[in-house]
């Protein structure tokens, strides 16, 4: 498949986004790790490899099969995450890994790309000018399950993506207005349900990023010396390995969830922003893929995955800046985790699919 | 309008859908859209980095800097526990914690080997505690020593800049002015576990932080706990304090006075010493718990300072089960002491009169089996004052008889057994009120007649807890009112139910239980005491089927039957109720009803300091 032809329509902007993210990511790692204290970034590298072999696989065949297997990708996406609840590896608390011996898979990540990938099915099968309420019955009760088993896990910040990227759909699908304001009300309404669901420490989360004073030797912590490592990093930031702030330790999960920190800490405010604004232009570029595909089912696709990406990467920001909760979102390519970059790379491969498809379509 | 293209291509054969013209072009301009919030988005994020790192810039760098910013946990401290007459049960006193701070520490094993050599530990024990710290965030001390003594303290101290991550925090700690006193109903602190804060029940505690583990302790955590403050403090890069910030001052725990009369459970702990058995003295009138003492007791300090293997395994020891609350938790069959709750029954039934009489032989014959009374020879005629007081088995065979499982099993929860008396501590026990649906369910057979028999003296299926007994019999005191037991002074009593009897019946039966301590012939004569008149009721627990046994004294002690004794005083107008078991204690009278009139006698000399009284005790 990949002959000359299709190498002339790969999007080498979209491309080149991906390597130069991945480039810094690997750069911050090496720092984190530094400070974690494990050499995180050679694994980490393995995963880019990986990850990278996967995404030319996920160039290499014709998404529109995707379409037809989506009902298999859905059942698949509930085995792995019902199996994690048997033989999963709970660490802290929360049952997410399966252990494959060589790698430890948690099963909620690949599930965020699969719901992008059946969601979109469903919507592209589903040909309508707009959609009304009783047109979501059906895949809200599909994404119900999957979002269940992660909140159990409990993964609150995985559950909610799933439904994020769900409703970033059903958007890009347009509502009809009525259905829209319903919608609107009731997940306003549904804010207390959820309160109440949420386990004691999952509250304190958001208690404590109201008011992070309130604990500052608990959770608060966190926000506190996250705020304190990004801003200390003035205009051009304190130098490759020089935060202090990550390298004594006073930053948490410095090589995961809190990666971004230690960035903005030692890149300063000038590395921040092109980082932040290498993850737009790769963005853009995707909206672009999905604004000029005409396959419906294609176009839904890409939306999802960028979406996806898209969300995970505000949300993974927002927080380390102490503008959102406490929650354990992956900045995607940047935090350290196989599971993250392998689902991340095989997306992206995914929108590439498309992009190498469109004018083989175009007839 | 709807355009579906069957479109071959050289691989697949798909289906495809396009999107009509209008709905391509309403596509386009919702990703335009999209592109728009995008770039919203990223403006956004920049202008609060700009916010951060430009405008607030200097401020936080300041603050990393020096690294300047330090938090000191200001401990709050523990409520205290008094006893109804407001003496201190459970204080608190300022103790020294020797604690290690992970993340300032170069080399662990060198530390834990200085350490060893500084404190009364060992190298293995500091490296286990260490260890066990895993997963806490590495800027909270680990605490290796608790309790430190002043040695320990001066030499560690005297040394502190050569140890660097090493610190001496003042903590309160438990303080027990009248030694360990109700170490059951209180319950021990103990480190919090990670499990404990996972679970939310201790919101202000960090790891560790000692909370309440057991009994009145872990009941009233959130009140005892009260909340730790903290002090912002700026040091400089030596770690050196240069100013106080802001100060969030500690809000102590609230103080909880008992019901618990100290003299009582002093009197009740004394007497228990060397036994193994429980207690509960009640006030009638309200349900108030005046005593409440478990035996062997355990000392509450040992948990907060870590416990040696030995220790371990001896508050475990499977016979004698200190960490149990046998007030609470021990279900024992009640023996004779069920007669009470029989004869109400009987009189209630009018299975009965007050001047009904049976024939005792020495045994009763039923089908092919023989049941046998205690007492070898029988008792002879026998009426309903005669069969309580000297416990005649025969008798109350007889009204088992007329009675039946059902009733029986009726007047049993009514008279509050099979169900928690619902006292606000943790691990209450419910017994067991067996009833002939029970029986079939559970074994597929049907009840047996042999088994009302035995279920009328008492044995067999019916298990009750030592508190129940005592709500039992402050039931017959105070006119048949089942109170809630309570042990926090200012809560107000709690009337439950009724036991299904008339006064007058409880009455009557108040009266005969007289004879038990008075009577020439009563069970439990070592109970009588001079100027009060004492109704009790002794019983004695089968531990092994009857049919094996031989002489209970031969017996290993482990076979040995338990004693158990309730009783009230004064038997008119009761005001105080107690229970008493002696595990393997043999018989009733002989073992359990001396416990309870050691109490009972406290009791009397405190309502009433006669001048001979206190010139006895200054003798």
């Amino acid at each position: 498949m990949l002959n000359k032809r299709i190498l002339k329509e790969i999007d080498y902007v979209f491309l080149l986004c991906l390597v130069f993210i991945m480039a810094l990511g690997f750069i911050n790692l090496w720092s984190a790790s530094a400070a974690a204290g494990y050499p995180f970034q050679w694994k980490q590298l393995q995963w880019y490899v990986a990850g990278t072999c996967l995404m030319i696989g996920a160039m290499s065949f014709d998404y529109r099969k995707l379409s037809k297997y989506s009902l298999h990708l859905y059942i698949f996406t509930v085995i792995i995450l019902i199996l994690v609840m048997f033989i999963g590896k709970s660490v802290s608390g929360s049952q997410r890994w399966i252990s494959l011996g060589f790698f430890n898979l948690q099963p909620s990540e690949p599930a965020k790309l699969l719901m992008a990938i059946v969601i979109s099915a469903y919507f592209a099968q589903e040909e309508k000018e707009r959609f009304g309420l009783r047109d979501l019955v059906k895949p809200t009760l599909m994404v119900a399950l999957p979002f269940l088993l992660i909140f159990k896990q409990p993964d609150l910040g995985t559950a909610l993506l799933i439904l994020i990227i769900y409703g970033s759909l059903v958007l890009f699908a347009r509502l009809k207005w009525g259905s829209f304001l319903i919608i609107l009300g009731s997940v306003l309404c549904a804010f207390p349900l959820v309160w109440k669901l949420m386990k004691p420490y999952q509250r304190k989360r958001v208690e404590i990023f109201l008011n992070p004073d309130a604990d500052p030797f608990g959770a608060g912590w966190h926000v506190i010396q996250s705020k304190i490592a990004v801003g200390s990093g003035q205009l051009l930031g304190k130098g490759f390995m020089k935060g202090t702030q990550a390298q004594l330790n006073f930053l948490p999960e410095v090589h995961t969830d809190f990666a971004f920190s230690i960035w903005s800490e030692e890149w300063g405010f000038a590395g921040a922003v092109v980082l932040i604004a290498a993850y737009f232009l790769f963005l853009l570029r995707c909206l672009n893929i999905a604004q000029n595909t005409r396959d419906r089912f294609g176009s839904f696709l890409v939306f999802g995955i960028t979406a996806m990406i898209f969300w995970q990467m505000l949300i993974n920001i927002c927080m380390v800046l102490g503008l959102l909760p406490v929650v354990g979102i992956p900045l995607p390519l940047i935090s350290y985790g196989g599971s993250s970059v392998i689902t991340t790379l095989l997306g992206a491969g995914l929108i590439m699919n498309v992009r190498i498809r469109r004018s083989l379509f175009q007839g | 309008m709807k355009k579906e293209t069957k479109i071959k291509t050289p691989d697949t054969n798909l289906l495809l859908k396009h999107f009509e013209s209008g709905d391509n072009q309403e596509k386009q301009q919702m990703c335009t859209y999209c592109g728009l919030i995008l770039f919203g988005c990223f403006l956004f994020l920049c202008l609060r980095l700009w916010y951060l790192q430009i405008y607030r810039g200097a401020e936080f760098k300041e603050l990393s800097e020096k690294n300047s910013i330090k938090y000191v946990r200001l401990q709050s401290y523990r409520g205290n526990i008094l006893d109804r007459s407001g003496r201190l049960i459970a204080g608190v006193q300022p103790s020294f914690n020797i604690g290690v701070v992970l993340k300032d520490v170069q080399d662990v094993e060198s530390l834990i080997s200085k350490l060893s050599q500084l404190l009364d530990e060992t190298a293995t024990d500091i490296r286990m505690r260490l260890v066990s710290a895993k997963g806490q965030p590495s800027y909270l001390p680990v605490i290796v020593k608790r309790n430190a003594s002043w040695q320990e303290i001066a030499r560690v101290e005297a040394r502190l800049y050569r140890l660097p991550g090493v610190v001496v925090e003042v903590a309160p700690a438990r303080q027990y002015p009248y030694g360990t006193v109700a170490p059951h109903l209180l319950g021990y602190l103990g480190e919090v576990s990670l499990d404990q804060l996972k679970s939310g029940n201790f919101p202000h505690a960090v790891p560790g932080d000692l909370v309440g583990k057991s009994g009145i302790e872990l009941k009233f955590e959130r009140e005892l706990a009260g909340r730790s403050g903290y002090k912002m403090i700026e040091v400089d890069a030596k770690g050196r304090m240069i100013k106080v910030l802001k100060v969030q001052k500690p809000m102590p725990g609230k103080d909880i006075q008992l019901t618990v009369n100290l003299d009582l459970q002093l009197a009740a702990e004394d007497a228990l010493s060397g036994k193994s058995g429980a207690l509960v003295a009640l006030d009638p009138r309200n349900g108030q718990i005046l005593a409440m003492a478990s035996s062997p007791k355990f000392d509450p300090r040992i948990f907060s300072r870590g416990l040696t293997k030995m220790e371990w395994k001896e508050l475990n020891d499977p016979l004698l089960t200190p960490l149990v609350n046998k007030a609470i938790q021990g279900q024992y069959a009640p023996g004779s002491t069920f007669k009470i709750v029989m004869a109400a029954a009987g009189l209630r039934e009018k299975a009965i009169t007050p001047y009904t009489s049976f024939f005792c032989n020495g045994s009763l014959k039923l089908g092919r089996r023989r049941f046998r009374c205690w007492k070898k020879g029988g008792h002879g005629q026998t009426s309903l004052y005669k069969a309580l007081v000297q416990s005649c088995d025969v008798y109350f065979y007889n009204v088992g008889l007329k009675l039946g499982v059902d009733r029986i099993s009726k007047y049993a929860l009514g008279f509050g057994f099979g169900k928690k008396t619902g006292i606000d501590l943790p691990g209450e026990k419910a017994g067991f009120v067996p009833t002939r649906q029970w029986k079939r369910r559970r074994f597929r057979e049907p009840w047996q007649k042999g088994e009302t028999l035995n279920y009328s003296i008492g044995q067999g299926f019916l298990l009750v807890t030592p508190l129940q007994l005592a709500r039992m019999i402050a039931a017959v005191g105070n006119g048949g009112k089942l109170f809630k037991p309570q042990y926090v002074l200012d809560a107000s009593h709690v009337l439950q139910a009724k036991v299904p009897v008339h006064t007058g019946t409880l009455a009557l039966i108040r009266k005969d239980l007289v004879g038990v301590t008075e009577d020439r012939h009563g069970t439990a004569r070592t109970c009588f005491i001079e100027g009060i008149h004492v109704a009790g009721k002794t019983g004695t627990a089968q531990v092994i089927k009857q049919m094996k046994r031989r002489e209970s004294e031969k017996m290993a002690w482990k076979y040995q039957d338990h004693a158990l004794f309730v009783a009230m005083a004064p038997a008119n107008d009761p005001q105080i109720a107690v229970a008493v078991i002696i595990e393997h204690g043999g018989h009733g009278g002989s073992a359990a009803a001396p416990v309870a009139r050691a109490v009972i006698e406290r009791w009397l000399k405190l309502r009433s300091p006669k001048p001979s009284t206190i010139l006895q005790r200054k003798l």
